[in-house]
């Protein structure tokens, strides 16, 4: 397989799993669970989902994109700019909050993974860590920060998520 | 009238300073082959609003109806951005500050 053939191949199996993580993310929330668990699959499909876009349409070495950490915080910028600015004519208020909201909320997203910055934010939706003396295992922790996910302002934040994974073949380069 | 790839860049640029208030520059990168049709507009956008994260990750767009061009954008914070300029945080390939267009945020946005 060439680098032109895998990188395509790489972006649609991510983008499928990513998919794939998504429902799983949505049965999980409804279950009577601990909340770690869906904001476990929620974090893995956020990750696979930028993944997906810079694999599909860069000129970066395949195996350095299929390996490094895709910042989902930079990807919800330059998917409002190129794919949601038409709809946001006459809203740029609203457009600017909803951008503000949605790069907290990610950023919170994306420290739920285990292995980005155990030392400042041992906090993670997989693995004990140690805070204060105590260990403290993922199922028992309430990641207060992530309460905002269930406010009805933040659902336009899922909705971006959901709408990115809908639109994936329409929006990326052929 | 369709703009032209110049036009739907500054317009782009633009509207970004009117929706983000902590992006702080807009510099578009430009090929040696910027006339060709497939190739895209670039930008590397400085916003002090995101988070480092010790890359430049650029996503790529197809062309939509009100943005006739394939547009790539990456965001870094200006302290990546320094390190850029240093040449200590590599571009995307094909990317060089050397051949680039500045757009300073507007002092009203």
């Amino acid at each position: 397989m060439t680098a032109e053939q895998r990188r395509p191949a790489y972006a649609r199996a991510f983008i499928a799993q990513a998919r794939s993580d998504w429902q799983a993310y949505r049965v999980l929330e409804q279950a009577e669970l601990p909340v770690c668990h869906h904001l476990h699959y929620l974090q893995m499909v956020c990750e696979k989902l930028a993944k997906a876009y810079r694999l599909r349409d860069t000129k970066a070495p395949v195996d350095e994109l299929v390996a490094t950490h895709s910042g989902f915080s930079k990807f919800i910028s330059a998917f409002f700019t190129a794919v949601l600015k038409d709809e946001y004519v006459g809203k740029t208020l609203q457009l600017g909050l909803l951008i503000q909201r949605s790069r907290k909320l990610a950023r919170e997203i994306e420290k739920l993974a285990p292995a980005l910055d155990r030392a400042a934010s041992p906090e993670n939706a997989e693995y004990p860590w140690e805070r204060d003396g105590s260990v403290i295992a993922p199922c028992d922790f309430g990641f207060s920060a992530l309460s905002l996910l269930r406010q009805s302002g933040s659902r336009a934040f899922l909705k971006l998520v959901h709408r990115a994974l809908d639109d994936f073949e329409s929006v990326t380069l052929p | 009238m369709a703009p032209t790839k110049d036009e739907a860049a500054r317009e782009l640029a633009a509207w970004h300073f009117g929706v983000e208030p902590y992006l702080e520059r807009v510099i578009r990168i430009l090929a040696e082959n910027e006339d060709e049709p497939g190739e895209p507009i670039k930008l590397l956008e400085v916003n002090g609003a995101t988070v480092a994260t010790g890359n430049v990750e650029a996503f790529a767009f197809a062309p939509s109806k009100s943005l006739p061009f394939p547009i790539t954008i990456a965001e870094v914070t200006p302290e990546e951005f320094e390190r850029i300029a240093r040449h200590e945080l590599p571009l995307p390939r094909g990317w060089s500050l050397e051949n680039s267009e500045q757009f300073p945020r507007p002092r009203a946005a």
